[in-house]
């Protein structure tokens, strides 16, 4: 685009991720696979990790060192 | 730094090119490709109108190089080498396009020239190491001083439209344009390292994960059966159904 | 207040974007015209943005953004086979969980900062009710069967809806790993092609061979007594492998697979017999996989025609760009009509996405009409002067309409070969007259002349026609695929005279891919046609993608400059202006 659009805030930012890790887990539990909730907890836990590396790139190399 | 780069260049051009020299003329045929795409979309893009047709020629020959290195990577490799079904059909997978912005837009008329004298003057000296240190042979070589010829005016019109435009701010202006793109591009070689860093250790993460946490969950899992089904059943109206991810 | 919708489809196959304005569709695009990338599946913004560009909005005015699918349907069921299919998927889990947890599950957050929408303004339909609602909502039917059927959408395969005044009822459908669209897709890449680009190439070649490997077929994928199908799971591996969709146990059904590139002997007078058998066991591979998706499709539809009990039907996904297998479709299908929108493919679900909110949901008036795909960008006639003057192109200006044609309809009887850059750019992948190339098809050396000098194509794939509407009688277009005239989405048999007068658009089985031109739809497009057939009887032109090998359909001005000059195209027109070769000093090199 030729002009950035407004970004939403960093608040806002989690509050969507909050909202569809809910949608997620609410649509697992509705579904005939309820079974695969607790993974995909984990796994969400997981993508919290990946989007907070990914917000500090620069100092991820360090953060991997440790883990 | 220089230097420390064409050590570099050199350390990992031997080991390159022995091993798969193949896959480095394909790898450079791409990144030829997509310089000639962007080339292009500056020619679209530059308010300059005396400059467009320098970009168009030099978005020609970066073009024409993409398919000398193509064709040398079709020599090199042999007549059974097997390319994929994408770089058969010659579907170009990058270029310099981010967030939908192409590199011109991103940077301007005078980063983009200083980008494109910096990214020039890199690939004559990567080339010139590879040259230098014979890691080439005979036909890579010739195929390699064809496309120099072309890369060594790419530096210096880039460098003379540069030194133009930032004539009325004076020298400081276009060296300052330089250290800009230098620099950036120092930061994006790292940024590009960490997030390798990142997609190793989180293959490995979740290569773990597949092994230890999977098992039991195998045990619920199930693909589903052929044949016709009914459709999902939907509880929401559809209004609502249309709001959510799921 | 104006109700601003904005359909997307993105972040799988072909990204694009589509605006409607209560109920209009005002634009649509393709993001691969714009990153000159083709099957560009990253976020459609610039595409969106001239969308918006186009009809005077900013971000701020869209009131719904509308993406194609429901991302976390998709994801379950990436997971869910990831896991039924351990230990297997290990190759596949990390790479398809890095690419959803760091990225495409929080698809809502990269709308919105992409876009610059509010997150209340965002939402989902679902993949293939996109693809109906494109189908449907597109179509000339008051009510009518829909039936969609791609490689997969979230878990859907192959579905089926009733379209009617109550929206779009879903009927039934069939999941994934069971998928039509799959199993020829990986054919397509056991013939050595691209997948999602080599299967056209699949069903070009499928035309030289007989199908001696049906049997084999048909027992990796079975028709079921339900009217459905099922995949032998143990043959494909699309379900689990990162990059490859067959097993060896194909391999050890059909043979050895055709190597990317490699020649087709069967056109080539010097081949040894051996290069001939071995091209012609990849034709019979193709003929094999054709005949079994046709067959298959018939067993779909007969069910799709009962169950519904609707007389019409439209059909959309990827599947239904397979204009051979339209073609039995509507000569042995039940369907009195059959209707394929061009962009059938996922490009179209950003269309239906928004057509879907409009109509299936905000409950808009709605009324069967003609589709018109031209629905892209057109350029502007000064910045083009200005560019081409720039550049350094001989250029000539043809304000008159006729002086235009008639200087156009010269240039091809003189056997230049032209592109043709009039109007909207077409959505999908098919050129119909506004991003093409044209030749006269007659001649014997039309094909090849085409071929070396401009599009670098595989020597066995058929180019088109576009023929004037007065002249339909140059093909057989069965009356039920009367409504898909305009959009190349039929083959049928050529006329005998088409065959004779123009074989460079006639297949080697005597079958051709035409677009039917009406003067409503396109007047200066039709006029050339009649021009044609003013001078030679034959109002016909050989029709191709405006496009070198790999690339998408030329988008700017800039793009098809570049064209002219990098292949021996003869001339450009762009709306009125004729661009001719350029002079040496301007190609450098
Ligand atoms: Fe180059
Ligand atoms: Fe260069
Ligand atoms: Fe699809």
């Amino acid at each position: 685009m030729s002009s950035e659009p407004p970004k939403p805030s960093r608040l806002e930012s989690i509050l969507m991720r909050l909202g569809t890790a809910g949608a997620l887990l609410a649509m697992l539990g509705r579904g005939s696979r309820p079974w695969m909730l607790p993974l995909v907890l984990v796994l969400l836990v997981i993508g919290a990790g990946m989007v907070f590396l990914q917000s500090v790139q620069y100092v991820a190399p360090f953060i991997y060192m440790v883990f | 730094m220089g230097a420390l780069r064409r050590a570099w260049i050199g350390l990992t051009g031997q080991f390159a090119w022995r091993l798969r020299p193949a896959h480095m003329l394909r790898s450079f045929s791409r990144t030829e490709q997509g310089s000639a795409l962007d080339m292009f979309a500056a020619v679209e893009s530059t308010d300059r109108r005396d400059i467009r047709k320098k970009y168009f020629r030099h978005a020609l020959d970066e073009w024409r190089h993409a398919g000398i290195f193509r064709e040398r990577a079709r020599e090199v490799a042999g007549p059974d080498a097997v390319e994929s079904g994408r770089e058969e059909a010659g579907m170009l997978v990058e270029h310099g396009i981010v967030g939908g912005r192409t590199l011109f837009e991103r940077l301007g008329e005078r980063d983009f020239l200083a980008f494109v004298f910096v990214a020039e003057a890199d690939a004559v000296e990567q080339f010139g190491v590879y040259a230098r240190h014979g890691l080439l042979d005979a036909g890579t070589e010739a195929a390699l001083e064809r496309i120099l010829k072309d890369e060594l005016f790419h530096v210096s019109y880039s460098k003379h439209e540069l030194d133009r435009l930032s004539e009325a701010e004076g020298a400081a202006a276009a060296r300052g344009a330089v250290r800009r793109i230098r620099w950036s591009r120092f930061k994006e070689g790292y940024l590009r390292l960490s997030r390798d860093i990142g997609h190793g250790m989180s293959s490995l993460w979740l290569l773990a994960l597949y092994g230890l946490v999977l098992p039991p969950f195998r045990l619920f899992a199930r693909l589903e059966a052929p044949g016709w089904q009914a459709p999902p059943t939907e509880a929401r109206s559809a209004a609502d159904a249309l709001m959510s991810e799921a | 207040m104006p109700q601003v919708t904005l359909g997307v489809s993105a972040l799988y196959h072909d990204a694009a974007a589509a605006l409607m304005i209560d109920g209009q569709v005002i634009a649509a695009a393709q993001e691969e015209r714009f990153s000159r990338l083709k099957h560009d599946p990253s976020l459609p913004v610039r595409a969106a943005q001239w969308c918006l560009d186009e009809a005077g909005l900013s971000a701020q005015d869209i009131d719904q953004l509308i993406f194609y699918e429901k991302p976390l349907r998709k994801f379950e069921r990436i997971l869910s086979t990831s896991i039924a299919t351990f230990p297997r998927s290990a190759l596949s889990f990390p790479r398809q969980m890095k690419a959803w947890l760091g990225d495409k599950l929080w698809t809502r957050n990269r709308l919105v900062e992409a876009f610059g929408v509010r997150p209340e303004r965002v939402g989902f339909s679902d993949h293939h009710r996109s693809h109906a609602a494109s189908a449907f909502y597109s179509g000339p039917f008051e009510r009518a069967a829909v039936l969609v059927a791609d490689g997969v959408g979230e878990w859907a395969t192959t579905s089926l809806w009733r379209g009617g005044p109550a929206g779009l009822e879903p009927l039934g459908e069939v999941r994934w790993p069971h998928s039509l669209g799959l199993l020829y897709s990986a054919m397509t890449a056991f013939l050595g092609f691209a997948v999602n680009e080599g299967e056209y190439k699949v069903m070009g070649m499928a035309a030289w061979g007989t199908p001696r490997y049906r049997e084999a077929l048909d027992r990796v994928g079975r028709l079921l007594p339900d009217g459905g199908f099922a995949l032998d799971l143990d043959h494909f591996s699309h379900h689990w492998h990162p990059t490859r969709a067959y097993t060896d146990r194909l391999v050890a059904l059909l043979g050895p697979p055709r190597p990317p590139g490699a020649p087709f002997a069967l056109l080539d007078p010097s081949a040894s017999a051996a290069a001939r058998a071995e091209s012609q066991r990849h034709a019979d591979l193709a003929a094999s996989v054709q005949s079994w998706l046709e067959d298959a499709l018939l067993h779909v539809i007969r069910h799709a025609h009962q169950r519904s009990g609707e007389a019409n039907l439209c059909l959309a996904g990827g599947v239904a760009l397979n204009a051979v297998a339209n073609h039995r479709l509507a000569l042995e299908g039940p369907f009195a009509q059959l209707f394929v929108q061009p962009a059938a493919g996922d490009a179209g679900g950003a269309l239906g996405a928004a057509q879907w909110a409009s109509f299936g949901v905000a409950g808009r008036p709605w009324s069967p009409s003609r589709f018109r795909p031209d629905l892209g960008p057109s350029l502007d006639e000064g910045r083009v002067a200005d560019l081409v003057a720039d550049l350094g192109f001989p250029c000539e200006a043809l304000p008159h309409e006729d002086a235009l044609l008639d200087r156009a309809a010269q240039d091809l009887l003189s056997g230049q070969v032209l592109g043709w850059v009039q109007g909207r750019a077409e959505l999908g992948p098919r050129a119909l007259g506004h991003r093409s190339i044209l030749a006269d098809p007659r001649g014997p050396d039309t094909a090849l002349r085409v071929n070396t000098r401009v599009k670098l194509r595989e020597p066995f794939r058929p180019f088109a026609p576009s023929i004037a509407e007065e002249q339909a009688a140059l093909v057989q277009l069965p009356p039920a695929a009367a409504a898909l005239g305009p959009y190349m989405t039929v083959a049928c048999p050529a006329s005998d005279r088409l065959r004779e007068a123009a074989p460079a658009v006639v297949h080697v089985n005597g079958s051709t891919r035409p677009q039917l031109v009406s003067a409503a739809d396109d007047p200066r497009y039709h006029g050339l046609l009649r021009r044609m057939g003013e001078a030679t009887g034959l109002s016909a032109l050989l029709n191709t993608s405006f496009n070198l090998k790999g690339e998408p359909l030329v988008g700017s001005a800039t793009d098809a400059l570049a064209t002219l000059a990098r292949c021996e195209l003869d001339a450009v027109y762009i709306g009125p202006l004729r661009v001719g070769r350029p002079p040496a000093r301007v190609l450098g090199g």
